[in-house]
Order: C-alpha cells, then sequence, then structure tokens
C-alpha cells in the first residue's frame, strides 16, 4: 500500500486544488485549459514529453477504490478534515472504471511552434467532472520541463550547424552536443526526462536514463543515442602524477581502435597535450585506428582551448579544409565539457572561428548546463483556464486580466492552432476570430481522450518533426 | 529497466574498470561542496538515494544480462565489467559491497568539509566507488534545497523576533512549486527537502516521501483551502464579488486563502473584501489570507498593507510594530526567492508593519533554482590502495586552483566549540587515527546501518533563537 501513494493520481496535484470543485460557480459543467509559452528569449519551441506525462500518470485505470481511500485518509491528514470531492471519484470508479474523463488535444510531438501559441488544451468529457481540469495542471504542467531542453538544445543545435556549414562538415552535427548531465540534475525521473530531450536534436549522452525513458516511452526499438570509453579523474590521479604518461598510455593500449576520450587536466593541460600526448605518445596515436578525443575540464575556455588548438596542431598536423580551416590530423580531437552552455558555446565557435580552425575539431559536452539551469519562467509555461460552461448560462470565456501585470491576461474561449499557407502558426479563439475559428482546421490533435492514449509518437517521427534543415538556416530565427 | 543499478551511471563509468592502476584495490572518493554563497549546509536526502537505489539485491542475472545487451548496444562493443557483476551475484547475493559513512542527516555543516566518503569493502570490486558517483551525487539537490530554505527561515526568523512572533515561523514560508519542478521525483525530494525546516507545502509528493523513506508517522506538513484563478474568473468580471462571497460561504471556519489579483487587486482589497464582504470577513470564525500574484511586490504589499489596515483595523503590538486584525492577512505567492524575502522584510518593518501579517509563497524560487554549481557540489576520488599499499591522490589543476580536492582518507571533526572541519591521513597525522569522526557507517554491503526519521532531522537542523544573532546570515546581493 505503501509504495501505491507515489502512484495514487489524487495525490499528484498542488494541495490546495482538493479544495477547488466547491469554488467554480454552482452547475458549471466544462472547465476548459489550455498550454502556452508567453514569452522569454527562445522564439520557437519544440513541443515533446506530454506522452512520457500521459502513460506515465494518466492513462488506463487511474482511479480505484484503493487509491480513493489512501488520497482521502492522506488529505484528510494534510487539511485537518475532509475535503476531497468523494462524489466525483466515486462517480468516475463507477461509470468509467477509473479512467480519467478528460480530452486533451495537441500540437503532435516534435512540431517547432513560435512561442505565444497554444500548445495543448484540456477539458473534462463528462459534466459532472468539472474541476477534473484543472485538477490535472500541476503533473500535465510538469511539460514545461522538456519542452524547455529540447527547445534549448535544438537552438544549440541551430548555432553549431551554422558554424559547421561555414567552417567544416556539417554531417558531425549530431554528436557534437554530448550530454554529460545525470549526476547534475535533480533527480533520477529528471535525467530521464531531461536526456531524453536533448536527444530529440542530438545522438550523443552519457545519460544512459534518457534512452531507456525513449524505450520505454517513445517506442524506440533501437538505441537512440551512443556514447565511448572516456576516462575520468579518478582514473587517472589514481595512478599519481608522477605515472600521469603510463595512465595515458593505458588508455591507448586497452582501446586499440576506435574513438576515446581522456580527460588531461588533472596536473597541467598544456603539458599533458605538449609533451605527453604530442611528444612521448605521439607516434602512438598516429598509429591507432581511431581518434582520441582530448578533455579539457578547467580554465577558462576560452583561452584554453586556444593554447590547445596551436599546441596539438603544431604536434600533430593536419591540414586546411576547402573552406579555408585548419583540422587536426584525424587521429586527434578535442572536447570542452567544462561550463558549456548556448552562451559559451557561441563564443567558443566565435574564437575557433576567428584563430582560423574548424568547428570539426572540438566536440562539446554539458551537464548542468544542458539539462538543470532552466525552470519554468525560462519560456514562461502557464497552463490557463480560458472557456467554461454553466448550465443556464451555456459557453462563457474567461480570463484574468490583472491590472499589476499585462502580461499575464491569458487568451480567452476555446483555442485552435492553425498553420497558415506560409507554414506558419497563429492561435485563434472562438471569442476574438469567431468567422475564422469554426472552419479552421485546428493543428491540435486529440492525443487523450477518456483514459486511452489515441496517438502515439515514436521517437524517429519527433526526431524528424524537429530537424533543421541545413538548406533553410539562413531563414531560420535564431535566438 | 528504470530499476536497473547498471544503467543508472554515465556512459563512461562502464569503461572505467580497464582504467584504473593494475592491482588496484581500494577506490576511496569524498564528497563536499566547495563553495558557492551559502557559509553552512544541511545534510540531507541520502537515505532517499540508498533506499530508492542502492539497499538490498541490486544486481541479479537478470538486470545483468539485460543491461549488457544495452550497453552493448549503446557504445557499438561490450565495455561492460562482466567479471565484477557476476562476482557481486555470487559472493554478495547481489548486495554492493561498498561502505558510505555520512554526517547524520540533518546535521549543520559549514561548506568545505567532508560530508560522505565511499569505498569498496571488496577488494574485487574497486571500480564500484566511483562507478556510485552519479546517483550518489545528485544528493547535491535535497542538501541545496533544504540548506537554502533554512536560511530563508533565518531571516524570517529574524523579522519575527524583531517585528512580532517567532511561533508563527513553521508556516511562513509554503512550497508552492510542484508544477514548477522538472519532475514528479524532483517534486518529492525536493519538497520534503524543504519540509526539514518548515510545515506548509501544497507539494504533497514530498510528505509522501517523508512517509515512504523518511519514517514519518505524523504527516509531514499541513495547508489550507485555496483558491486559483480558474475558481474566480469563471464566475466572470461581473461576479467577481460573488465568487469571493461563495467562497466564504463554503470554508465558514478556519484559515483559507483567496487569489484577489484576477481583475484589480486594490479595488479587491479596498472595496470587495474591505467593504461589501467586509463584515462577513469579520463575522467568521478564522482567517482570510489575501493572495496578490502580480505586480512588483514591494509595490504591491504596502498599498495593501495600508489598505487592509485601514479597512479592517488592527494593534500595535508590544515591539511597536502594526498587526492587521486577526481575520485578515496577506500571502505572496509570485516572485519569491531567499533575496526578494529579504526585500519584503525589511520594506514591510521599515513601513511600520510586523512580518506576522504575511505569510510566502515560492515555487521555482523554492525547489528548481538551484543547480550543482550553486554550491559546487563534488564526489572525488582522494585515496586508493594499489597491492595493498595505500597513497593519496588529488587532482591539482593549474587551470583551476579551486579544483584540487583534499588528499587521503577523510574525518569530519567537531572541536569543543562546536565548530566543524576536515582532516586527513595524510595533512593530519598526528591527529587523524585517534579523531573521533563524525561521520558514521550509514550503508555497508547493501544495508543500510542507520536511520533518520523526518523528525529527528528536524530537530538536528533547527534554529535556536537566542542564538539567531550569532548565526551567519548569507549576503543576499
Amino acid at each position: 500500500m505503501s509504495s501505491a501513494m507515489e502512484n495514487n493520481i489524487l495525490l499528484k496535484t498542488d494541495s490546495y486544488k482538493i479544495s477547488h470543485h466547491k469554488q467554480y460557480p454552482p452547475e458549471t459543467t466544462v472547465v476548459y485549459a489550455y498550454l502556452e509559452s508567453r514569452g522569454g528569449d527562445y522564439p520557437e519551441q519544440v513541443f515533446f514529453g506530454l506522452q512520457y506525462i500521459l502513460k506515465k500518470h494518466l492513462a488506463g485505470q487511474v482511479v480505484t477504490r484503493e487509491y480513493l481511500e489512501q488520497g482521502i485518509d492522506f488529505w484528510h491528514k494534510h487539511f485537518g478534515y475532509d475535503i476531497v470531492n468523494r462524489e466525483m471519484w466515486e462517480y468516475i470508479i463507477e461509470k468509467y472504471d477509473g479512467y480519467l474523463p478528460i480530452r486533451i488535444k495537441a500540437v503532435p510531438e516534435g512540431t517547432v511552434v513560435p512561442t505565444g501559441n497554444v500548445l495543448m488544451t484540456i477539458e473534462n468529457t463528462d459534466p459532472k467532472c468539472s474541476s477534473l481540469t484543472t485538477f490535472l495542471e500541476t503533473i500535465l504542467l510538469q511539460i514545461w520541463y522538456p519542452i524547455t531542453i529540447a527547445t534549448n538544445s535544438r537552438e544549440i543545435k541551430k548555432i553549431l550547424l551554422r558554424s559547421l556549414v561555414k567552417t567544416g562538415d556539417p554531417s558531425v552535427i549530431k554528436g557534437q552536443l554530448h550530454d554529460f548531465g545525470f549526476r547534475g540534475v535533480s533527480s533520477y525521473e529528471t535525467s530521464a526526462i531531461g536526456s531524453c530531450a536533448h536527444l530529440t536534436s542530438f545522438s550523443g549522452t552519457d545519460t544512459i536514463s534518457g534512452c531507456v525513458l525513449a524505450h520505454n516511452f517513445y517506442l524506440a526499438e533501437e538505441m537512440i543515442a551512443f556514447s565511448i570509453p572516456a576516462s575520468e579523474h579518478s582514473t587517472m590521479v589514481s595512478w599519481t602524477k608522477e605515472k600521469e604518461r603510463e595512465a595515458y598510455e593505458n588508455i591507448l593500449d586497452m582501446y586499440p581502435n576506435g574513438i576515446v576520450a581522456c580527460v588531461s587536466d588533472s596536473y597541467n593541460i598544456y603539458d599533458a597535450c605538449e609533451h605527453i600526448w604530442g611528444t612521448q605518445l605521439h607516434d602512438k596515436i598516429l598509429e591507432r585506428d581511431g581518434t582520441l578525443v582530448i578533455r579539457s575540464d578547467s580554465g577558462d575556455p576560452i583561452e584554453v582551448l586556444e593554447r590547445l588548438l596551436t599546441i596539438l596542431y603544431d604536434k600533430f598536423g593536419g591540414a586546411v579544409n576547402e573552406k579555408g580551416f585548419k583540422v587536426l590530423d584525424k587521429h586527434i580531437r578535442l572536447i570542452q565539457g567544462d561550463g558549456v552552455n548556448m552562451q559559451a558555446i557561441k563564443e567558443i565557435l566565435e574564437l575557433l572561428e576567428r584563430i582560423g580552425f574548424a568547428t570539426d575539431n572540438l566536440i562539446f559536452g554539458s551537464g548542468g548546463g544542458l539539462l538543470q539551469k532552466f525552470d519554468r519562467d525560462t519560456m514562461k509555461f502557464a497552463i490557463k483556464c480560458s472557456f467554461v460552461e454553466i448550465t443556464g448560462i451555456g459557453g462563457i470565456a474567461v480570463a484574468k486580466n490583472p491590472i499589476t501585470d499585462a502580461g499575464k491576461r491569458n487568451k480567452p474561449g476555446r483555442l485552435k492552432l492553425v498553420k497558415d499557407n506560409d507554414d506558419t502558426y497563429r492561435t485563434l479563439n472562438s471569442i476574438d476570430h469567431t468567422e475564422e475559428y469554426d472552419a479552421a482546421e485546428d493543428q491540435l490533435v486529440t492525443v487523450f481522450e477518456n483514459g486511452k492514449i489515441l496517438c502515439e509518437y515514436t521517437f524517429d517521427t519527433i526526431r524528424a518533426n524537429c530537424d533543421i534543415d541545413i538548406d533553410r538556416l539562413d531563414s531560420i530565427n535564431f535566438m | 529497466m528504470e530499476d536497473n543499478i547498471l544503467l543508472k551511471a554515465d556512459s563512461y563509468k562502464i569503461s572505467h574498470h580497464s582504467q584504473y592502476p593494475p592491482n588496484i584495490n581500494i577506490v576511496y572518493a569524498y564528497l563536499e561542496s566547495r563553495g558557492g554563497d551559502y557559509p553552512e549546509q544541511v545534510f540531507f536526502g541520502l537515505q532517499y538515494i540508498l533506499k530508492k537505489h542502492l539497499i538490498g539485491q541490486v544486481v541479479t542475472k537478470e538486470k545483468l544480462a539485460e543491461a549488457t545487451k544495452f550497453w552493448t548496444e549503446h557504445f557499438g562493443h561490450d565495455y561492460i565489467e562482466k567479471e565484477m557483476w557476476e562476482y557481486i551475484i555470487e559472493k554478495h547475493n547481489g548486495h554492493l559491497p561498498i561502505r558510505i559513512k555520512a554526517v547524520p542527516e540533518g546535521t549543520v555543516v559549514p561548506t568545505g568539509n567532508v560530508l560522505m566518503t565511499i569505498e569498496n569493502t571488496d577488494p574485487k570490486c574497486p571500480s564500484l566507488t566511483t562507478f556510485l558517483e552519479t546517483i550518489l551525487l545528485q544528493v547535491w539537490y535535497p542538501i541545496t534545497i533544504a540548506t537554502n530554505s533554512r536560511e530563508i527561515k533565518k531571516i524570517l526568523l529574524k523579522a519575527l523576533v524583531r517585528t512580532g512572533d517567532p511561533t508563527l515561523i513553521k508556516n511562513q514560508m509554503h512550497d508552492f512549486g510542484f508544477r514548477g519542478v522538472s519532475s514528479y521525483e524532483t517534486s518529492a525530494i525536493g519538497s520534503c527537502a524543504h519540509l526539514t525546516s518548515f510545515y506548509g507545502t501544497d507539494t504533497i509528493s514530498g510528505c509522501v516521501l517523508a512517509k515512504n523513506y523518511y519514517s514519518a508517522q505524523e504527516i509531514a506538513a499541513h495547508s489550507i483551502p485555496a483558491s486559483e484563478h480558474s475558481t474566480m474568473v469563471s464566475w466572470t468580471r461581473e461576479r467577481e464579488h460573488d465568487a469571493y462571497k461563495n467562497f466564504l460561504e463554503i470554508y465558514p471556519t478556519g484559515t483559507i486563502s483567496c487569489v484577489s489579483d484576477s481583475y484589480n487587486i486594490y479595488n479587491a482589497c479596498e472595496h470587495i473584501w474591505g467593504e461589501a464582504l467586509h463584515d462577513q470577513v469579520m463575522a467568521r470564525d478564522g482567517t482570510l489570507v489575501i493572495r496578490p500574484d502580480s505586480g512588483n511586490p514591494l509595490e504591491v504589499l504596502e498599498r495593501l498593507l495600508n489598505i487592509l489596515y485601514a479597512k479592517f483595523g488592527g494593534i500595535t503590538n508590544d515591539k511597536g510594530f502594526k498587526v492587521i486584525d486577526k481575520h485578515v492577512r496577506i500571502i505572496q505567492g509570485d516572485g519569491v526567492n531567499l533575496k526578494t524575502i529579504h526585500d519584503i522584510v525589511n520594506l514591510i518593518e521599515r513601513i511600520g508593519f510586523s512580518t506576522d501579517n504575511l505569510v510566502f509563497g515560492s515555487g521555482g524560487g523554492l525547489l528548481q533554482k538551484f543547480d550543482r554549481d550553486t554550491m559546487k557540489f563534488a564526489i572525488k576520488c582522494s585515496y586508493v590502495e594499489i597491492n595493498g599499499i595505500g597513497s593519496p591522490v588529488a587532482k591539482d589543476p593549474i587551470t583551476d586552483m579551486g579544483k584540487r580536492n583534499k588528499p587521503g582518507r577523510l574525518k569530519l571533526i567537531k572541536d569543543h566549540d562546536d565548530s566543524y572541519r576536515t582532516i586527513s591521513n595524510i595533512d593530519h597525522i598526528d591527529e587523524y587515527d585517534k579523531a573521533d569522526d563524525q561521520l558514521v557507517t550509514v550503508y555497508e554491503n547493501g544495508k543500510l546501518l542507520q536511520e533518520y526519521s523526518l523528525e529527528t532531522i528536524r530537530a538536528t537542523c533547527d534554529i535556536d533563537i537566542d542564538r539567531l544573532d550569532f548565526m551567519h546570515i548569507m549576503q543576499t546581493h
């Protein structure tokens, strides 16, 4: 019984929502709400993560007698008295066998939509369950996270692609931003959701939980992302400083072919690159059937990378590509895994271009900057009630409109997301756009209804939906 | 697969067993916060991680097979240390031969000290220590949240001592963060961490976690009926008064909260609550807590306090500050974090009101806007044994002195004046052996050796009002 509490939908909502059923106008039969990102710096967003939430929390028989009693008991202790809407939950158990009488429409996962548009709508399908809509707001609004991560990673992809097109080989893009975030997120579950969101745009990760999630929730039959053997400081410093060379040589011996990464800043990265890799182990590296990726993990990236590229090009040679930029010998590459976020990547790419090196020479790794340093305010996500139906009154648009913040006003009425001939999106509502509204084709698809998932998206499809067309890079909106 | 310990480590750690020096027997690592703005930290959250991920028979033949397949697809090659995992299944019945020592949960320790150490207990499993780093290092999160909430508690307590009633502290910082965190699991861990210092939450998952993982016999925290915008705007603007009236009627007694900024918070307070419903509010056996949710908090709160004091009256307390009539209070639930709380309590005091008048609610600022760099958490290998001979190890990058780690085996010592410091068997050889280690073995060979209840943890990190003046209060720039 105790483990079931974490799986009890009645205990997956903000406390105050237990009290809301009595606060609506009497005979409210429909409550309709919608999700949007109200702004922030990102011009467009990747819709992702709803399917995980639906499958994990909302699909199937989520209400049972046992869960109801457990929920009532717990809430009673929490409030000091009993305010659960028992009637509604018992009705859901009797009439719907514990399936939620809710309809959720959403834009297909992977779709890229400008901010300020409706992404998802939620309404109750049974007039006796009107408070259910906003009861589910809490768990549904956690979708802010996978959307934000998927969006941020895609924005970085734009920047990297543009740079690769300019200075090197765009086909390396998929492995160019590697996820190091497993330890730096707030929980295992977050690591899985966030890393999977990142993988809608990239294919390299060390956060294996994301691959597990894609397999379990996004029908990924094949492995969706990859990694390589790589060292960490403990496997280097355990040899002690005197045996730094032996530690590095052992890496080359253990992995005689393929790509392998080696963190090299335990003591002095410049010395390691110039004398150990660059001199003592030089021949071994060049004879190896594969690439050694040297990892720098401290210091100012701009300063360190400039020195390292110069040292390594000097020691290992390379060539000038047809775009006029230097590419290191293919046996050597660099990975910058410290202090990496969108801003740092921009600066580093500018540096490389300035000193005449192709972006191909470098891969990025990012942890907190990729998966943790974001919040609901980053893209200003909110779910707001915009329409209700009340017996005797009919349907009415509702909107908050605080004098203290015009930005917090919501769109009124029922909403549709429409796509114009030029492939641009906009949101129509049944109040402001009455002429257009009824005939308009809604891009939102019913994905969940009465406890059943009606539409499933595979990870492959999602990746295709949010992919970036290189030929259209110049017309794409960069942040 | 989500419950497979072999799939709970960064990919590269699968490859590490081949990278250690030959004949390595022991790998010893430790956890510390290397700095950041917080002067001291509350150690919390390890017990959850141990119970959830590491206790009991976590390795089985099935899990090994499942993980081997998954990792092979991921790398394109089989790198897994099959021998070690099979050995753990055979010799240790799938229990992890690891020893974890840690400071008791709830203990408050200055940053820059060892908090936890990890080492393998079986010389055939040295790579296991750092294999577990990934999942163990996620303890950065509950420590950071518990620490931040306690820093907020210091500020609020100081203000209550100066201007009002310190017994109100328990419910003065309410958790609104359930929707604004990155996952259900994070909501549970974070809200429970907050509850080591406070007793009010809407993030019920934290109470569930406290019960399941921290032996909370009683419910860990409470809340009250409260409205949200949808339950107010569904009445439409013309019927704002009816919405509020209905609210008072369905909750005739007790503390309740009503968001009042849907259209015009000043109008709502002055004319609807303050006039039309004034008598009903005063006749009610309980407190109405009015919630603004937009605008600049400093501006809004100053106006609201004055409006409500004018409409409902109140008293000047024995500390010389105005307290509104007990039937009305305010909750500020928008834009709240450590810094803005500091600004707000300063404002309230400056305009002559007691901080009794106000309760805070916080979501992202309480549970989400933090990361591993906030308190610079890291787990580092500091000691190994090769062929039975121990030696300290330390990274010491020329490119960043802050990244140097403490060398050797470590103990956390408490001096006579109750202050903490860390000693190592390298730098403090004379002291080390005899010193009394504050770190306690909490986990060994798959078993939990120490359990801490939320009750104990709360007592351990509680704040003594009489010592508030000597306490280190953070700068909030």
